[in-house]
């Protein structure tokens, strides 16, 4: 569960509020799109939530913690539980396809045995069991991504954050990545997407939290075209 | 942490050097200069120390016994002067009249008025006291503690030489501290930058690790084999370049009879002597500069 109350965020005492007086709640189990354009407050918000800072007034809740009473040795046991996606794919490039998926699982501490099995399992979700020993540099942007999924997957995470997913891909290849966050979503996974574009959540529907100036302009739900 | 997790950090590590073997090659170039540097420093300094106390083991202090004081009765002498080993004195050799004269006789330098000695006909040398110290810096408190020995008639002691000794000491002690230290801290600048911009070059890796929840140790442990791994090999490159321009160095001097003669270099380090020592410091120095300069630059990066 995401929930934040009277969440404001201001880098500089007396600049202007990145975030103003932002009240959300997010379900387990939901896959909701955030959208809004720049400088509404969206990495504001998501730098809140993967606890990259704190919030200058208000709290915090992510997969049970509370995120501005956390401290810095709790960080790295806060983000396993989370997995995120990004817009460049943040891949290690001198690390395969495989390697890439593993080492979520090795920083989480996980068995060689669970790594062997765990690993070719989300390969397989993402259609990528033949990439395996490929490296990133030697795959197409949409496949960079569903490395990025599987990896961000492959710990089971409780909630996955997907910033800006779909940005540096080709759009036929959108649809693709965000029905693999629905079947993710699916398998009970909370999935947070931020975008800018508006056919994509026009075509898919769904709860929608719009940002405009650092507030919440509008939270509901759409009818999607997916069927 | 699992063991098979350990493993896979220690091999992650070691396999970085060659991935980004180009920032790899400069710190170890840079780490093996250093380290050559600084070995080649200490080493110097060591031998120019053990040079000046070669020549500090030739300054003697005679003491001259007053000639009515039967030989017999010198021995209160002797254990009043090795009284002081603890302090000043290293050792006391007793020269009796006899021989100081027969010295004076087959001394080269008296050769072309030998005939003066046949003509005093009785001996007018005194017994002597050969005292050489070990601190040279208290010499005129030894001068003056056996000037007032009783039975003691003269003391010769070479005030300047030693003032000169110590001079020279302090000055190759302080230039060689001053040197050793200016290197080890541009050694360190050095090693601390080229350290950074490799992590530099490696920032998003560092940050994903962040994002998917490494502890700033599970991070770190594989940067700081590789740093380990690089000092290591830059420690046993610089000690074989040391071998080679020490020995060569000491070789030059060496050849120089004369030199040998009047500096003693006889004594002075002999590489092949420390040389498993040497291996053992210069890899574990490198594999400390190494590991340390690599985690020092990688705190900002932690900060996700």
């Amino acid at each position: 569960m995401v929930e934040l109350k009277n969440v404001d965020v201001y880098y500089k005492e007396g600049d202007v509020e990145a975030l103003n007086d932002v009240n959300l709640r997010i379900n387990d189990g939901e896959f909701v799109f955030i959208v809004g354009s720049s400088g509404a407050g969206k990495s504001t918000l998501l730098k809140l939530l993967t606890r990259e800072r704190k919030p200058t007034n208000g709290r915090v809740f992510v997969n049970g913690y509370n995120l501005s009473k956390l401290r810095e040795g709790k960080v790295p046991k806060f983000r396993r539980s989370i997995g995120m996606i990004f817009q460049d794919f943040r891949l290690i490039p001198n690390l395969t396809v495989y390697e890439n998926v593993a080492f979520v699982l090795r920083v989480t501490d996980r068995s060689r045995r669970f790594i062997r099995q765990r690993v070719p399992y989300v390969l397989n979700l993402v259609r990528l069991s033949d990439k395996a020993r490929a490296y990133p540099s030697q795959l197409s942007g949409g496949e960079q991504q569903r490395v990025a999924i599987a990896r961000a997957f492959a710990s089971d995470p409780g909630l996955i954050i997907a910033d800006e997913p779909t940005g540096n891909i080709d759009p036929e290849l959108s649809y693709e990545i965000v029905e693999l966050l629905k079947d993710i979503n699916k398998c009970g996974t909370t999935v947070l997407m931020v975008t800018h574009e508006h056919d994509l959540v026009k075509y898919f529907g769904g709860r929608i939290i719009s940002l405009k100036k650092g507030s919440v302009d509008f939270d509901d739900y759409i009818g999607g075209n997916d069927g | 942490m699992r063991s098979s997790n350990f493993s896979y950090l220690v091999k992650q590590g070691v396999v970085s050097v060659w991935h980004n073997r180009i920032m790899s090659f400069a710190s170890f170039c840079i780490l093996m200069v250093s380290l050559l540097l600084i070995g080649l420093a200490v080493l110097i300094s060591l031998d120019i120390s053990i040079v000046i106390g070669n020549i500090e083991d030739k300054n003697e202090i005679l003491v001259f016994v007053d000639g009515d004081v039967p030989d017999s009765e010198l021995s209160y002498i002797t254990e009043i002067l090795q009284s002081y080993n603890n302090e000043f004195v290293d050792r006391v050799v007793f020269r009796p009249k006899e021989e100081a004269w027969q010295m004076a006789r087959d001394n080269p330098i008296y050769r072309d008025v030998k005939a003066l000695f046949d003509a005093v006909g009785e001996n007018p040398m005194p017994s002597t006291f050969v005292v050489t110290l070990w601190d040279i810096t208290r010499i005129n408190e030894a001068a003056d503690i056996f000037r007032a020995i009783e039975g003691v008639e003269e003391i010769y002691a070479p005030y300047d030489f030693a003032e000169i000794l110590i001079t020279i000491r302090n000055t190759f002690s302080m230039i060689g501290i001053a040197i050793l230290s200016a290197l080890v801290v541009v050694c360190l600048v050095i090693i601390y930058n080229t350290a950074r911009s490799s992590v530099f070059a490696r920032r998003m890796q560092i940050n994903i690790m962040k994002h998917v929840g490494a502890t700033n140790a599970f991070i770190r442990i594989p940067f700081f084999i590789e740093g380990m791994f690089i000092g290591i090999l830059a420690g046993a490159a610089s000690w074989a370049l040391t071998r080679v321009a020490y020995n060569s160095v000491v070789s030059v001097f060496t050849e120089d009879i004369t030199i040998l003669q009047i500096f003693g270099l006889a004594n002075v380090i002999v590489f092949d002597d420390i040389m498993w020592l040497a291996l053992a410091a210069n890899c574990f120095a490198g594999a400390m500069l190494g590991a340390i300069g690599t985690i020092m630059s990688m705190g900002k990066h932690l900060k996700v």
